[in-house]
């Protein structure tokens, strides 16, 4: 059996089974050539690097249970394998030799051939996996420079091209290369020949890339008889949550995200991460999140035989003042500010899996962008707690106008803005942004505006909104919908009748036109023209006409929005 | 007769006096039969109106359902929703929750202003169905913490969630519920009023512009009150909903204007 994939010049074996290799076939050679030379029929399987990639991610999970920093190799190593930082973990399995033959027999069980070495650096042991004599090496500590002596320079993780030149030159093992200058060396190959060398042998240190932080705060709790019920993952959650609790407000510190590992008897390992809206570190709630969480998953979370070990860890921590949390917990949290919104959202998050929303201004003329959603911060955004905060807010809200204009006013606006929040306008394209054309709608000041004033009675304080834009709908399409058979009693003026929505509209009030130019700096476009239209049924809607009206060019028309 | 010596003496004080033991049971009997305290109410500010309800307004907490007239009116009734939302909103403190089944519209941020609601007191939520949308009301109402929640609901309130929502929102301080359905006929639920609502042409100001929306609202179904049927005109300014005048503003006295 044989595993190809597609190489320089065709398909090429990558990886051999044990008879394949008898047969004296070797990884890299292409299979027409294989095909003709054997004559055995040979079954091809194609690779499939990502599956490799993910079972390896798997069996990194797995031996996640022997320390907690575990690392695949990665491209230097070019091959499978795995790193394991025992430094510390090992006492905890009896020692370093009890661990290695714990580690090779459970292996051995789940049908997985490996060699394992265990040695002072990453480079040392990955050199005496691949290339020692035995599967299973424990090197005492400081016997790595013996031990690797012996073995050849390709233990040495160099790329393919320096090892046909060290060969070249005679220098077959660790031991020859070791024992000469490194000048004249650095010279010839570079600095990445010692660096590995240095790196296998303890003089450098090499940092490993984990697949997982090691969590400051974590704790795990084992199963003698595993568990499945959703009770008891609930039960064992809010104990290993009630565990941390006094380490986190020693640190003063709060959960803002939680992960969960679920080891399962069978070595999977089902996470679920658990995202707070703000910090938090009563044992309820983190237990009431997870209920919700596995309501959602339902049978989704493959219990199989039961879980032997159940593993909490805070992965993301925020700042977070000591604070009563017994007594808040089952009241609701009504009176503190905030709070039981805050509890809503991360429900709502775990049990449907949505976020809340938020809408925010954004510095643009253009409708469709003037707004957008984005996620609810518990203490952040108004309302959070409606009256005392809004002092508070004003100063914490950063300006909204970090985009690309200056603070600076655009000309177009003129005398409209008295006491608005003008940071919002885009200034940043001055002549250009909206230009209204009419002079009504341009003048502020005359009494057809002053009669209309935009404000509630109590949102104008700090409400990062512009209140002096003309009226906006209530509901704006993400695109303009097309109007058809458009009949005007000028070309160029507003509609008087149109289809849309395969239905004729026969317009009774026309106000505008407001034109709003396009962001010529981001898409080039045409100015559109927008009319406030209300049909004779009663209904209000938001009509543009794209671009301006030209004799060679029938002007196009499209409903934008729908006002109350 | 066996009759003991106990019962006896229990019912000697008022043999003669059905009446008094009447009421003595009718008190007994009253809290089951007649719910708890009155429950609070979001009075609508207009006399007209607050008279078909019973308790003199809207009642906090039980889902009112208002859908539009017809296809077309989706938006009034949104804006209709929106303004009981304000009208909510400027009497208590909170914010609101507007969770919307997929492909209804969510309001424009900027046009909330026109309804007098403010953006930053709005949460949003994209639910991915009917279901979802229930749900969430559900662990809003349960979490207690918002002032107001708008369902926008694709297909409608069916018995089964409604009755959910109403046990839900029973206790103490309860939010206003409104749920949006679209126009097609309802199924039964456990609704306190059903609204229709149908765009009307707005009011105008004294220069001729459109001022104030109005819509047509009809009063389809009333548990304990009355149904009716009004032009209302919304204050967004005020948060005030007005009759408008027989006579002055009148949206058919302008001739067509010239634009």
């Amino acid at each position: 059996m044989a595993v190809a994939a597609e190489g320089p010049g065709g398909l090429r074996l990558v990886a051999l089974d044990p008879e394949a290799l008898a047969l004296g076939l070797r990884p890299g050679e292409p299979l027409g050539r294989v095909r003709a030379r054997i004559g055995v029929p040979l079954r091809v399987h194609p690779a499939d690097p990502a599956a490799d990639r993910d079972s390896l991610l798997r069996l990194c999970r797995w031996a996640g249970g022997y320390a907690p920093l575990v690392a695949p190799f990665g491209p230097a190593e070019a091959t499978d394998g795995l790193y394991i930082d025992v430094a510390g973990a090992s006492h905890l399995r009896g020692g370093e030799a009890k661990l290695v033959d714990d580690l090779a027999a459970r292996l051995a069980r789940g049908n997985i051939p490996a060699r394992i070495a265990l040695a002072d650096t990453p480079g040392g042991a990955f050199a005496l996996a691949r290339h020692g004599g035995a599967d299973r090496i424990v090197v005492p500590p400081g016997g790595a420079a013996e031990a690797l002596r012996g073995l050849p320079v390709e233990a040495l993780r160099l790329d393919p091209g320096a090892v046909a030149g060290l060969k070249r030159l005679g220098l077959r093992g660790i031991g020859a290369l070791d024992a000469l200058p490194r000048g004249p060396l650095a010279r010839r190959f570079g600095e990445a020949l010692l660096l590995r060398l240095d790196q296998a042998l303890a003089r450098r240190p090499e940092p490993l890339a984990p697949l997982t932080e090691a969590a400051d705060h974590a704790a795990a709790r084992g199963f003698l008889d595993p568990i499945g019920r959703q009770s008891d993952i609930v039960r064992t959650a809010r104990d290993l949550m009630a565990d941390l609790a006094p380490r986190l407000e020693r640190d003063g510190l709060g959960a803002c995200a939680l992960r969960l590992a679920l080891h399962r008897v069978d070595g999977a390992v089902r996470t679920l991460d658990l995202g707070l809206s703000r910090p938090e570190r009563c044992p309820e709630r983190v237990a009431a999140l997870v209920s919700l969480r596995l309501d959602r998953l339902g049978s989704g979370l493959d219990a199989g035989f039961g879980f032997e070990t159940v593993a909490l860890a805070v992965t993301v921590t925020g700042a977070m003042p000591a604070r009563q949390t017994d007594l808040g917990a089952n009241s609701g949290g009504d009176g503190v500010g905030g709070d039981g919104v805050g509890f809503l959202a991360d429900a709502l998050a775990q049990r449907l899996g949505r976020a809340l929303l938020r809408l925010e201004p954004r510095a643009s003329h253009l409708p469709e962008r003037g707004e957008r959603g984005v996620l609810w911060v518990a203490g952040e955004g108004p309302g959070s707690s409606a009256d005392q905060g809004i002092g508070r807010l004003r100063a914490r809200l950063p300006p909204p106008s970090e985009g690309e204009g200056g603070p600076r006013r655009g000309s177009g606006e003129g005398s409209d803005v008295s006491g608005c929040s003008v940071t919002l306008m885009k200034a940043g394209a001055p002549s250009c942004t909206v230009a209204p054309l009419s002079p009504p709608a341009a003048q502020g000041t005359l009494p057809r505006r002053g009669g209309r004033e935009m404000r509630g009675s109590d949102s104008s304080l700090a409400s990062p909104w512009p209140d002096h834009l003309p009226p906006r709908p209530l509901v704006l399409f993400p695109r303009g919908e097309a109007a058809c058979d458009v009949l005007s009693t000028v070309p160029e003026g507003p509609p008087r009748r149109f289809r849309w929505r395969a239905q004729i509209h026969r317009v009774a009030h026309v106000e505008g036109p407001e034109r709003i130019a396009a962001e010529w700096w981001r898409e080039p476009g045409e100015p559109r023209d927008y009319y406030r239209v209300e049909c004779e049924a009663g209904h209000r809607l938001w009509l543009y006409r794209d671009g301006p009206h030209a004799p060679d060019r029938p002007a196009a028309w499209y409903v934008h929005g729908l006002f109350a | 007769m066996g009759l003991d010596p106990a019962d006896e003496t229990e019912r000697t004080p008022a043999p003669g006096d059905p009446r008094m033991r009447l009421a003595a049971l009718r008190a007994q009997l009253a809290p089951p039969v007649d719910g708890r305290a009155p429950r609070p109410v979001l009075p609508l500010g207009l006399p007209a109106l607050d008279a078909h309800l019973p308790g003199g307004g809207l009642v906090l907490g039980p889902p009112h359902e208002i859908a539009p007239a017809g296809p077309a009116d989706g938006v009034a009734a949104l804006g209709f929703a929106l303004a009981l939302c304000a009208l909510h909103l400027s009497r208590v403190s909170g914010e609101a929750l507007i969770a919307a089944a997929p492909g209804e519209p969510l309001p424009y941020g900027h046009g909330l202003a026109s309804l007098g609601l403010d953006p930053g007191r709005l949460l949003l939520l994209e639910a991915g169905s009917d279901a979802e949308v229930f749900r969430a009301l559900e662990a809003a109402l349960h979490a207690r913490a918002l002032a107001a929640l708008v369902g926008l609901l694709r297909d409608g309130l069916p018995l089964k969630p409604g009755r959910r929502l109403q046990i839900a929102a029973e206790g103490p301080d309860p939010p206003l519920l409104l749920l949006l359905r679209p126009a097609q006929a309802g199924m039964p639920n456990g609704a306190a009023t059903r609204w229709r609502i149908a765009a009307a042409p707005a009011s105008r100001d004294r220069f001729g512009t459109l001022d104030r929306p109005r819509w047509r609202a009809r009063l389809e179904r009333c548990r304990n009150g009355r149904g009716g049927d009004w032009l209302l005109e919304w204050d967004h300014a005020a948060h005030r909903l007005h009759l408008p005048e027989p006579l002055a503003g009148d949206a058919a006295a302008p001739s067509r204007s010239r634009a």
